[in-house]
């Protein structure tokens, strides 16, 4: 008996060593950032802002408060997905690009709302000034919410809106991206056609707006009809799904009787199935990710291809951090009236074709050496992001 | 005289006897409370201000997790294991969150009852296939892992319902002292209510005879097959306290079960639950949930790369297991 109390002794001097190994050996390295933080943050602050256009406000923002801002980001789902990895990364470089912030806290990981509600628990509880965060849901996240508000943080929510009402919306109008995409088809059809029907993911509020703006540009023009029916059909947004959509659509000869089609992101793949099924190209509406942008500017591999790409910029982390910072620095913000809650800010998408000379120009222009073909190519909003391409694809934060 | 004085000694012997041998047997516990504590100092010197606001969110949010792990437990004391906590945990959170929409509150505890009682169902189902089928536990419950999921999101499609006012109140804000969050209040009293009284009665010893030896115990006249259903119905239940915590705490149900059954499966093994049965108690594991939640906390406090924060967790997971399976070892030789 005596020896297995040693023993559970040792086990329990083991584990607490072990766990304040581990604990130190995170806290060693971020205590040296925190020091050089406060050091070295003002001169960063100098040598990186004057090629910005944000230096003028910077000063003004910065000095009002002293030192800088402590922000909290949360992503509570899609860790490998290009259009989450992109917000992360474009909100770690705004937060470095503004000068402004002094840390970045992220925590990016794929969790349920319940998840998401303790770790910006978490974040209220690490003392930031500002929390910006992806929602897992409109709704489930407002009792945390109300406790930053308690505490007097800040919080914006990006890339989807919350219904608590003191919380900032920043998101694409999503309603908008549907109606300029399938209005440039309609138009391009001669207002007269067959259009196939790819949506997003059944039930997500994206999928829903575009949903709501297809059906917008559908009344202007009573001419088109909609295959296979008006709820058209959902890819999920998954690239494998969208692939065996596409092939059975040829498969059964149905391709041969459209003469366009609408997709909701998922487009490389759909031009891919019929540049290998051999057939002759209909206009397709797309994204803006790298993949479908290069397919629409490589008339040697795709000839005949016409379409259109509809921005759905994944910046929306960076002017997240961007539009947090106005807030803290007391600046006015312009809100959408239209939007379905207060304090939103709706980012209105653009749309660019390879038909027009204007549209070839700006595609071209969207291209950014280095960035993964996955995500999105829109790295930054007039506005709202103060950073450059390569800071957004560099990934790092203020005191990395 | 030599009498007089060695009665007492002996007494007091066989006292200090019984409370080594008690501290023996939960020290395991002990010795994570004891982590839990320089955990919780820790946290205090990174974040001077961690109060009392924090220890609530803390409790919060290990609540779900929290009653998957003593559902987890129940299983793997009694020498199963269930991998469809996480899916029992989705259905029935969807169940009460579609059922409590749009409806009084007064019928909100209708729905509390039933979908208690629907967990219970569930469970039995999962332990009558495995003692029925004789297939092994963990391939009956990964299969039932996608039953109950499917039914998840037949019965929602996409996150929604709500939860009653007074299901929420029962999680947020603190109890007399604001040191006292009224979540792990509610917790561990429903653990305490319901696992005490059986951990004492005859299921409950049964339950750890199955788990120690499924032959002996069957010798001794238990009945293996009886009480393996009734550890899982028991499963089943706290699945389901589970699944309502979700939806108390969320005002919401998601139909897509979370990550609680892998994570309940690590805080059973940190918790001091053998995985081959018959050891362990339910309260060591709502602890080490308390410590991976911490150590989450603390990696956010410090900022550290999300991914990595997680390396860390599975880490000492691993480091843990590894210390405890040398004790046991160990104490087996001596």
């Amino acid at each position: 008996m005596p020896r297995t109390r040693t023993w559970s002794g040792r086990l329990a001097l083991t584990l607490v060593l072990a766990l304040l190994v581990a604990a130190c050996g995170g806290g060693g390295a971020s205590t040296t950032t925190a020091g050089s933080e406060s050091t070295e943050a003002p001169p960063a602050t100098e040598a990186e802002t004057p090629d910005t256009t944000a230096a003028p406000d910077t000063t003004s923002g910065g000095e009002a408060t002293g030192e800088g801002f402590r922000i909290g980001y949360s992503n509570g789902g899609g860790v490998g997905n290009g259009f989450r990895e992109e917000q992360v990364c474009t909100a770690q470089a705004e937060a470095l690009a503004s000068g402004q912030v002094t840390e970045l806290i992220t925590i990016h990981r794929n969790t349920d709302a319940a998840g998401q509600l303790s770790d910006i628990r978490d974040l209220i509880a690490a003392g930031v000034d500002a929390i910006v965060f992806n929602p897992n849901d409109p709704e489930a996240l407002n009792p945390a919410l109300e406790e930053a508000a308690a505490a007097g943080i800040v919080t914006v929510s990006v890339d989807a809106y919350v219904t608590h009402e003191g919380t900032y919306n920043l998101y694409n109008n999503q309603v908008q991206y549907a109606y300029l995409g399938a209005k440039w088809l309609f138009e391009q059809l001669g207002g007269e056609g067959v259009v196939y029907y790819m949506r997003g993911l059944a039930g997500h509020p994206a999928d829903s707006d575009r949903h709501i703006g297809f059906q917008q540009a559908l009344e202007e023009y009573p001419n088109i009809e909609v295959v296979p029916s008006i709820d058209g059909v959902h890819t999920g947004w998954d690239p494998a799904t969208t692939t065996q959509l596409i092939n059975d659509f040829i498969a059964s000869g149905q391709y041969e009787g459209i003469d366009g089609i609408w997709t909701s992101g998922m487009d490389s793949q759909v031009v891919d199935a019929i540049a290998d099924a051999g057939l002759d190209f209909v206009p397709i509406v797309g994204a803006d990710l790298g993949a479908f942008v290069q397919q629409l500017l490589d008339e040697e591999n795709y000839p005949g291809l016409v379409g259109a790409a509809v921005t759905n910029t994944a910046a929306v982390g960076g002017a997240g951090v961007n539009l947090a910072l106005k807030l803290l620095n007391g600046e006015t913000v312009e809100t959408a009236e239209d939007a379905s809650q207060p304090n939103t800010v709706l980012l209105d998408p653009v749309l660019a074709d390879n038909v027009s000379d204007e549209g070839l120009a700006t595609l071209e222009s969207w291209l950014v050496d280095g960035l993964d073909p996955l995500w999105p190519l829109g790295l930054q909003i007039e506005g709202w992001t103060t950073y450059t391409p390569e800071q957004a694809i560099a990934c790092q934060g203020p005191g990395a | 005289m030599s009498a007089a004085v060695t009665t007492p000694a002996r007494a007091a012997s066989g006292r200090t006897a019984s409370i080594v041998s008690a501290l023996r047997r939960s020290g395991w516990t002990l010795s994570l409370l004891g982590i839990l504590a320089v955990l919780v100092a820790i946290t205090k010197a990174i974040q001077p201000t961690f109060g009392a606001a924090g220890i609530q969110g803390l409790a919060i949010s290990v609540m779900p997790l929290a009653l998957a792990s003593v559902a987890q437990a129940i299983a793997v004391i009694s020498r199963g294991i269930d991998l469809s906590v996480g899916s029992m945990m989705a259905l029935t959170s969807v169940v009460s969150a579609s059922l409590m929409e749009d409806r009084g509150e007064g019928f909100a505890v209708a729905v509390v009852i039933g979908v208690l009682v629907l967990g219970l169902v569930l469970g039995a189902i999962n332990g009558t296939l495995i003692v029925v089928t004789r297939v092994p536990d963990i391939v009956v419950t990964l299969a039932m892992l996608f039953v109950w999921a499917g039914c998840a999101l037949l019965v929602m499609e996409t996150p929604g319902g709500a939860s009653a006012q007074w299901l929420r109140g029962l999680t947020l804000g603190p109890l007399v002292n604001e040191w006292i969050p009224k979540a792990a209040v509610v917790m561990l009293l429903v653990v305490a209510i319901v696992w005490i009284p059986i951990r004492r009665s005859r299921l409950g010893l049964s339950m750890y005879a199955i788990g120690s030896d499924p032959l002996a115990a069957f010798r001794s006249g238990v009945s293996v097959g009886r009480t393996k259903i009734l550890a899982y119905a028991l499963t089943g239940l706290f699945s389901a306290f589970g699944g309502l915590s979700l939806t108390a705490t969320t005002g919401i149900a998601t139909p897509v079960p979370g990550p609680y059954t892998l994570m309940s499966v690590a805080a059973v093994v940190l918790g001091g639950v053998s995985l081959s049965g018959g050891r362990g108690g339910v309260f060591g594991p709502i602890v080490a949930v308390v410590i991976l939640s911490l150590l989450r906390t603390i990696m956010t406090f410090l900022n550290v790369n999300t991914n990595l924060a997680t390396v860390v967790q599975g880490g000492i997971l691993v480091g843990v297991v590894m210390v405890g399976s040398l004790i046991q070892l160990r104490r087996k030789r001596g």
